[in-house]
């Protein structure tokens, strides 16, 4: 009998924290939504942030990124020539390439290197800003930290993903190009006619958006992990732990719907 | 509205002193950044700290660190300010001489300073 009441109280204690961090989330989102939406929010201070913010999480990891992108992209588009030729599918070749690696495997590589190199750190800087009451010190002096510490992590996230899969998708195209056709101009010609005809708008914005979804995942989750940290040191590193666990399971999820929505 | 100076409000430990103390004006009077960081540094100067402008918290001393804060509270331009606890603020230097002639600096008498301090402290007033 206790062990199925044990049991009971397990799966509702489960639920309940499931459904309170749920709960926590969309709040928080809505404060986002609500400060931005608010235009006194858009000053020069909010904007000078913002653009430091882009600069910490896009700008001074961009040599690694491209390094990064090269080296995997090179091995991957090798890998997938290779086994077109031996099955006799070199033609799709180029298609395969964008479809895998530009839409699907880039994005989601591009919103892991970003959770990992920025998520975890600013997870860590909320969760030490609760514990040391600093989130207090801002609010005495009406600065408030939505707009001062949250909002421009946020906003930088979403542009630091967009715009280093654009740049990423651009290098692997050219790679792409280079390993199908060499220093040849003969190919420019089909290979364009292949680009277009997989980047259709719905695509692209679909593209867009799941980068907008991913952005927000790995500044959003890490933020609100930060907040719930109780004012206890020794908890900041389970503050982080949970913060990247959920930051991993909204990335595969947003993956997995963004190709359920796409193929299903 | 009340300015306080407490040991449970810390500064935010990855801004310099004078940042800091900028946030208000550029927050809070949509300042620029150059306007809020310069009346930053010439209220740290008229303090007497000019110095400590670019040191963040954790390369402060406790002094350095109060006058900060109380930097910050000043700027808030708020109708009282209160500072709580000095003593934990300032815990290796004769603090009432400090914080007396940090009033005088900004031309204020330190009537205008409440002081919360413990009861057993009044003799060092």
């Amino acid at each position: 009998m206790s062990t199925i009441v044990n049991m009971v109280e397990h799966l509702g204690g489960k639920a309940v924290g499931w459904w309170t961090t749920s709960y926590g989330i969309l709040s928080f989102l809505v404060d986002v939504l609500s400060t931005v939406s608010r235009p006194a929010t858009w000053n020069r201070a909010t904007l000078d942030t913002i653009v430091k913010q882009i600069y910490f999480t896009a700008v001074q990891i961009l040599h690694v990124y491209v390094i990064y992108v090269l080296a995997i992209s090179w091995v991957i588009i090798t890998i997938t020539l290779s086994t077109a030729r031996n099955v006799g599918l070199f033609d799709t070749a180029t298609e395969m390439i964008i479809r895998v690696l530009v839409l699907e495997l880039l994005p989601f590589i591009t919103a892991l290197l970003i959770a990992l190199r920025s998520g975890s750190a600013i997870n860590t800087e909320v969760a030490l800003m609760k514990v040391n009451n600093e989130l207090d010190a801002l609010s005495h002096c009406r600065v408030e930290p939505m707009q001062f510490e949250f909002l421009p992590r946020i906003v930088g996230g979403i542009a630091s993903v967009l715009s280093l899969t654009i740049l990423g998708g651009l290098l692997i195209l050219v790679l792409a190009y280079l390993a199908i056709y060499g220093f040849d101009t003969l190919g420019l010609a089909p290979f364009t006619i292949t680009i277009a005809s997989v980047f259709s708008l719905p695509l692209l914005l679909g593209l867009a958006v799941k980068c907008v979804f991913f952005g927000l995942a790995v500044t959003t989750l890490p933020i609100v992990a930060g907040l719930e940290t109780p004012k206890k040191t020794f908890m900041v590193p389970v503050s982080v732990l949970r913060g990247m666990m959920r930051v991993f399971l909204a990335l595969v999820l947003i993956e997995v719907l963004s190709l359920a929505l796409k193929y299903i | 509205m009340v300015a306080r100076v407490s040991p449970d409000l810390p500064l935010r430990a990855n801004l310099s002193a004078r940042e800091n103390i900028a946030l208000i004006p550029l927050y809070q009077k949509y300042h620029g950044a150059a306007e809020a960081s310069r009346q930053a540094q010439a209220l740290l100067d008229k303090l007497g700290f000019g110095k400590i402008g670019d040191k963040r918290d954790p390369d402060m001393s406790p002094t350095e660190r109060f006058v900060t804060k109380l930097g910050r509270a000043l700027i808030l331009r708020r109708s009282r300010l209160i500072i709580e606890q000095p003593g934990a603020m300032l815990y290796d230097i004769p603090y009432p001489d400090l914080i007396r002639s940090l009033a005088q600096r900004v031309d204020e008498p330190a009537d205008n300073w409440e002081i919360f301090d413990y009861t057993w402290n009044q003799a060092l007033y």
